[in-house]
């Protein structure tokens, strides 16, 4: 970079600078955290120690007042990675492949991503805000996995439901309403648009608005909560999950049911969840979840069972300790089995 | 340009982010950003924000705060150099020792380009500083000082000692 342009951008730089602490251009607050652990992976093979960044992020988000009562909001929400500074050049994402009856041809095709960012994109959205509810888009949780309400107490480590139930999805594109909460009510309704993409298998480029549909409906009132949320068209699945939560005093518990279907009809789980925390002082939180789900159309299984322990250092860290088991139970094989022990520390700011 | 060029316009474009947003200094946790009223979090942490951002005596409007403390202004009569309606400057040789007692005060300043003398923010001081005198003869310690802005006058202030009588 020659030194005119050097200079040019160090006075860019400079003068957005001086204008966000004179007024602001953006009306906002910078969060984030940072998730990491060492953990002990064992699947059988192998026994491995790493250090994971758990989904390690930082954020901006913040509004407007764009007239009396009307705001206008934003979110933007990038994964940083702690352990090694970039996405992991080597991680690939398997599927099985049909053959167009729909039937398992044994086969596998792997997507290695090699998306080796600095920061990986999370949740992105803007929207305006009022007493008629809230208006959002962007690239952003589905309502169905906004609705888990973090029942999964091992979120982002080896334990999180997302490794064995469908539904915790980000999605693009997405388009959503959520309602005011009123007498504890509060809905949300996602489309979102296929774009092109082939979303629901009919063999169709899918060019809509409501090309996949999620929502949410869910009700709380002091220690409870509960919801009902479901997808169509969502990452290939049809879904319906319904959720509840209730804290009382030291114990809180966490349960969800859940169905889903894939579009091609490969796959047709039901499964359960359930998750329990115990404060045993201030700064000690006693941990235990376990989730199972079996596809009723091959007989395969999978279960998830995580325990742990997490001490509070200050507000917004912690020090953490856990042991998952993750189970993949398939007719006909030997069961599949992934064990992790980490310690770890969160500091969120 | 070369290869360098994105990654300088990345880290200025980070450089800008931080010095146009403050970091977050309410309840608000991490984990919210991802949970069901996501919108309700942002939108009641950046109102409890502009609150907190507000002085701490002026945020807990004075009395709340420091209950027991004694106001010595307001309620009096009008200073033609501030234009504001204050109790008079006490005179020196009139002192008095409050033992045990907290007292707050206050004196107008201007910052405007075309104030006079007499709005200073020294003259201010000078007269806060007779104030003290007079209640806390054996001498005092200020405990906080903050100012606030003259909601009458764009660029004119109130500056406030909180201060005790020595034991």
């Amino acid at each position: 970079m020659n030194k005119l342009m050097l200079s040019a951008a160090i006075a860019l730089t400079m003068g957005f600078a001086s204008q966000g602490f004179a007024a602001g251009p953006i009306d906002g607050t910078i969060y984030g955290k940072a998730n990491i652990s060492a953990v002990n992976a064992e699947n059988g093979a192998d026994d491995t120690w790493k250090l994971n960044s758990n989904a390690s992020r930082l954020g901006v988000k913040g509004k407007t007042e764009i007239a009396d009562g009307l705001y206008a909001i934003y979110k933007a929400e990038f994964e940083m990675f702690v352990d090694d500074g970039s996405k992991d050049r080597s991680k690939s994402k398997c599927s099985a492949v049909i053959d167009q009856t729909g039937t398992p041809t044994g086969d596998q095709v792997c997507i290695t991503d090699s998306n080796t960012n600095t920061f990986s994109q999370r949740n992105i959205m803007a929207g305006i805000k009022g007493s008629f509810g809230t208006v959002w888009a962007g690239k952003h949780d589905s309502p169905t996995k906004l609705a888990q309400n973090k029942i999964d107490l091992f979120n982002d480590l080896e334990g999180d439901i997302k490794n064995t139930f469908e539904g915790e999805n980000r999605v693009s594109n997405i388009v959503a309403y959520t309602s005011p909460k009123i007498n504890g009510f509060s809905t949300t309704v996602a489309m979102i648009p296929g774009e092109g993409a082939d979303v629901d298998g009919d063999g169709q480029d899918d060019t809509g608005l409501t090309d996949g549909i999620s929502y949410s409906l869910s009700y709380s009132m002091d220690n409870l909560y509960i919801a009902v949320a479901g997808d169509q068209d969502v990452n290939s699945q049809d879904l319906l999950r319904i959720i509840a939560q209730y804290k009382m005093d030291a114990l809180k518990l966490g349960v969800m049911y859940q169905q889903n279907e894939d579009n091609l009809g490969t796959k047709d789980e039901s499964g359960f969840f359930v998750s329990a925390a115990y404060k045993l002082d201030k700064k000690t939180t006693l941990k235990a979840q376990y989730g199972s789900i079996e596809d009723d159309v091959d007989g395969d299984e999978e279960e998830t069972m995580s325990l742990g322990a997490d001490y509070k250092l200050a507000k917004g860290t912690k020090l953490y300790v856990f042991y998952t088991d993750n189970t993949d139970s398939s007719v006909g094989e030997a069961d599949k089995e992934d064990t992790a022990f980490g310690l770890g520390m969160e500091h969120k700011f | 340009m070369n290869s360098k060029s994105p990654r300088f316009l990345i880290i200025s474009c980070v450089i800008w982010l931080f010095s146009a947003c403050a970091f977050s200094d309410c309840d608000f946790d991490t984990d919210d950003a991802d949970s069901p009223n996501f919108v309700d979090k942002i939108i009641e942490c950046d109102e409890q924000k502009k609150t907190t951002d507000k002085p701490a005596l002026y945020r807990a409007s004075g009395a709340a705060k420091y209950k027991n403390t004694t106001k010595l202004y307001g309620d009096g009569t009008k200073d033609p150099a501030s234009g504001i309606f204050e109790r008079p400057i006490v005179a020196p040789g009139s002192m008095n020792h409050s033992l045990n007692k907290t007292f707050a005060a206050r004196q107008a300043y201007s910052l405007r380009p075309g104030a006079k003398f007499e709005q200073s923010v020294t003259l201010a001081i000078q007269r806060l500083y007779i104030e003290m005198a007079h209640h806390c003869a054996k001498g005092w310690s200020i405990e906080d000082q903050w100012s606030e802005p003259n909601p009458e006058q764009e660029g004119d202030y109130f500056l406030h000692y909180r201060f005790a009588c020595a034991g």
